[in-house]
């Protein structure tokens, strides 16, 4: 029953979505994502991840059931199957009303900056934990997806500083989802100019001083540091200085200040250093004023540390911890000649043999581990407080990490989390996450039978060990979401 | 098996807690040195002034939010450090964090391999415990870690035998999954969760009088107090409490981590009691300290010497130990900080030692070991 509202909400969906038109992608995304949720699902088939299943589990929050069946149908070869189903990831422009709809009561989140202060900021904070994982689940535009939550690691924003209390939520919706599969250097330009950004790294208060005041170089340096080069990029701290000096002047309007336009970035000319600058070697003439910012940005992305140090922060993402140097090095010529276009870079990422062989071998993090369950098990969730409790305890809400850097992203700092990802597993199965249900007696009569269920929870046939230990455990399915091959992307 | 799972309980009584201030603690606001003429001109605004500050020495005082420990101070059992830090220059969190989690340029962190070098160093389940969320770099590489914010929080759901003897096999049968890495983990888990479902029968209530901040960092201590007292083997175990990072309107922002901090600290020394402190020590660093001057925000920017609070055994309590540099502008180490003139590394080696160290060496690889005694 459960599924079969689910299926109704996502027909409604397409129709919107055919209603809407200029789409012409609508019809393979009907064959992607909604045919057959009653019927039986055919799951993967083959001893090892095979490139299906593989490519599913690298470009989405996780398969569910029917993926692998409705992606073999897309082509008559695997090959070029798997073409299509990366073709259509990339594409950007297909509305998702699917996703929409699944956050369509948190409406606060909907509000223009200046009325987001009016909300409670716990509400706002745990909206956007909510909304984030919500979209996880149910979007058509995985990718997209997965990308805005690689960019919101790379510009992290910790939402309990200052008044990201009440600007985050605009900045994922503005700034990071709207970019993700968009161009790198628009998607920086927004950032850098963003109230939230502004906020969290200080640059809002970076401004020239009476003579022997410092500017404050706290975001000049993770500008340099964590968004651009990489701590080895090749700056210097003279570097950090004068961009700290080219952004002096950018502020946010802010409550204590001003009853309007609260959340409204500005450019203090009065505030701004307009003398000469010299960043990374190059000349920014005196007298630019606000365009300084433009400039500064230029010559960093034009910076070959920039292009090798965003090509290794996509191949750590979707190959390896320590990825292999050819693939980082063809990523970034992809990144460099394309002038910072996203789609193009991630084609060549998704296209290395580096990235194909790579089957099994990445940790899921906590968010992608519960969002990962809750789509193969074919969830229906209300979110809220019972399922953002299980982020706190796996430590990793969106929007909480407190410090520039971001979530980890390699597999050993989240190896305490088995514990509970094994909880997880087994309170999800046994129905004990409020506004949470899965079926498990339906989704076994689905998939054919239990070792064919095992087969599409673990991505390839599960082995004699598995099965054996599934049917020992006497809860199947937990068992499967708690076992090694599920913690695995 | 079962032989390492049991291990938890143990003789050995001693516990060594790392309490890390992340985001580059000011040295200067913690134990400013009132003394210091050059202290008041860098710092106009954000200065401690001399008739609030908790006189120490003829130099250094306490913060007025750091009252709490005074006494502990003046009793001998809270030990101070100054002008004490890393050799990073980067000033950047991540990498002085990193340097200093690590111990060093190697891979692992520094309590990581304290854990595998210690004198009969069979670990027990809780030999390592994280408060917290996440695990942290100086526990890298060690034997077993657990992550944890309460006792309480393990509901235990897994405790079906069967279930756990499922995930045995499997994850024992997977040795190579993340570069053999999983396995280990699993079984770290699995013993964990045996072992702490018999602790969770028998809970422990802090004593009287110990009166824990209401926060993440008060119950983090809490528990490390309930483990210590059960007995349960911890051998390391480390709490995080964040915020440091004052580059604006500094005094509102870590005014309150200091009252935290310090009534936190003061809290588990009356909840140990004398006895079980006899084999405990605490001690309290960062990353780095901040610039001398203050910036025009009513802030203070990435520096690098700060300080480090020890207590309980091996504290060398009442005083604070400082090759003392002095403020003066010329004395100032890059763009105006306080120098590091004690390595952070020469505080921990002999805390290290007092608590089972055999090599000091191997712990913190490529560090050329304590100065020679002047």
């Amino acid at each position: 029953m459960t599924s079969r509202r689910r299926f109704l909400e996502a027909s409604g969906t397409l129709a919107a979505a055919a209603a809407l038109g200029g789409c012409a992608d609508v019809s393979s995304w009907r064959a992607l994502w909604t045919t057959g949720e009653d019927g039986i699902f055919a799951p993967p088939a083959s001893t090892e991840i095979d490139e299906i299943s593989h490519v599913i589990a690298r470009l989405t929050h996780g398969a569910r059931p029917g993926d692998h069946a409705r992606v073999r149908a897309l082509a008559p070869t695997v090959h070029e199957a798997v073409a299509r189903f990366i073709d259509e990831q990339l594409a950007p422009g297909h509305d998702d009303a699917r996703a929409d709809q699944a956050v369509r009561r948190l409406e606060a989140l909907a509000e223009p900056v200046g009325e987001l202060y009016e909300y409670q900021p716990a509400l706002l904070r745990d909206q956007l934990a909510d909304s984030t994982l919500r979209r996880a689940v149910y979007a058509n535009r995985q990718l997209q997806e997965v990308m805005t939550g690689v960019w919101s690691d790379h510009f992290n924003i910790d939402i309990s500083k200052g008044d990201c209390r009440w600007l985050t939520p605009a900045y994922l919706r503005d700034v990071l989802r709207p970019h993700a599969l968009g161009s790198f250097p628009a998607l920086l330009r927004a950032v850098v100019l963003s109230p939230a950004m502004l906020w969290y790294l200080d640059g809002r208060v970076n401004r020239r001083g009476s003579p022997g005041e410092q500017p404050n170089e706290n975001y000049a340096r993770e500008l340099l540091e964590l968004h651009t080069l990489g701590v080895h990029g090749g700056y210097t701290q003279d570097d950090i200085m004068e961009v700290a000096r080219a952004l002096t002047g950018w502020t946010v309007r802010s409550r204590g200040e001003s009853r309007f336009g609260i959340g409204r970035v500005e450019f203090n000319a009065g505030a701004h250093d307009d003398g000469e600058k010299v960043v990374l070697g190059q000349r920014i003439a005196a007298g630019g004023g606000a365009r300084d910012v433009h400039d500064v940005l230029n010559i960093v992305i034009a910076h070959p540390a920039c292009a090798r140090f965003i090509a290794g922060t996509l191949c750590r993402r979707f190959i390896a911890d320590d990825p292999p140097a050819a693939a980082v090095d063809a990523v970034a010529r992809t990144f460099a000649t394309t002038g910072g276009d996203i789609p193009a870079t991630l084609r060549t990422l998704f296209a290395t043999a580096e990235f194909r062989a790579a089957r099994g071998t990445r940790f899921k993090r906590p968010f992608h581990f519960i969002v990962s369950a809750l789509r193969a098990t074919d969830a229906t969730t209300q979110g809220g407080r019972p399922l953002i409790v299980w982020l706190e305890r796996l430590g990793q809400v969106p929007f909480q990490y407190p410090t520039p850097d971001g979530y980890p992203r390699e597999a050993g700092p989240w190896l305490g989390t088995l514990l509970w990802r094994w909880q997880f597993a087994g309170a999800l199965v046994a129905g004990r996450i409020e506004g949470t249900r899965v079926n498990p007696a339906q989704l076994v009569g689905r998939a054919g039978g239990e070792r064919e269920l095992l087969a599409h929870l673990l991505g390839r046939l599960p082995t004699r060990e598995e099965e054996t230990a599934a049917r020992a455990s006497r809860q199947a399915i937990a068992l499967a979401l708690s076992a090694p091959a599920f913690q695995l992307t | 098996m079962t032989s390492l799972w049991s291990s938890g309980v143990r003789d050995d009584r001693r516990t060594l807690v790392v309490v890390f201030l992340r985001g580059g603690a000011d040295g200067l606001a913690l134990v400013p040195p009132i003394g210091d003429d050059a202290y008041h001109l860098a710092r106009p605004t954000l200065g401690v002034r001399a008739r609030d500050a908790i006189r120490l020495d003829d130099r250094f005082s306490l913060h007025p939010r750091l009252a709490p420990l005074a006494p502990l101070f003046h009793d001998g059992t809270l030990g101070v450090v100054h002008a004490v830090g890393s050799d990073d220059t980067t000033r950047s969190h991540f990498e002085a964090q990193d340097l200093m989690e690590h111990g060093g340029d190697g891979g692992g962190g520094w309590l990581g391999r304290f854990l595998r070098e210690r004198n009969g160093a069979q670990p027990g389940a809780l030999s390592a415990v994280a408060l917290g969320e996440e695990f942290p770099e100086s526990l890298r590489g060690a034997p077993s870690v657990t992550v944890m914010r309460s006792l309480d929080d393990f509901a235990v759901d897994h405790d079906d035998e069967p279930m756990l003897r499922a995930l045995e096999s499997l994850y024992d049968a997977d040795t190579m999954a993340l570069g053999g890495r999983l396995a280990p983990a699993a079984r770290d888990t699995l013993a964990a969760l045996r072992r702490l479902t018999q602790l969770r029968a028998s809970p422990l209530r802090p004593r009287a009088g110990a009166d824990y901040p209401a926060d993440d960092f008060g119950r983090d201590l809490a528990q490390v107090a309930r483990l210590i007292k059960g007995r349960v083997g911890v051998a390391v175990a480390t709490v995080d409490l964040g915020g440091w990072d004052s580059h604006v309107a500094q005094g509102t922002l870590i005014e309150p981590l200091m009252e935290r901090l310090a009534r936190g600290l003061a809290a588990f020394h009356h909840d140990l009691g004398r006895e079980a402190l006899a084999g405990v020590t605490v001690v309290v660093m960062t990353e780095f300290g901040r610039r001398v001057a203050e910036n025009a925000s009513f802030g203070t920017d990435h520096g690098r010497g700060s300080m480090m609070l020890v207590l309980g055994d091996g504290a060398e309590g009442g005083r604070v130990r400082a090759r003392w540099p002095g403020l003066e502008s010329k004395l100032l180490d890059g763009p105006g900080d306080v120098p590091v003139t004690t390595d952070y590394r020469e505080v921990l080696a002999p805390l290290l030692a007092r608590h089972g160290a055999r090599a000091v060496a191997r712990i913190f690889p490529g560090w050329p070991g304590l100065p020679a005694v002047a």
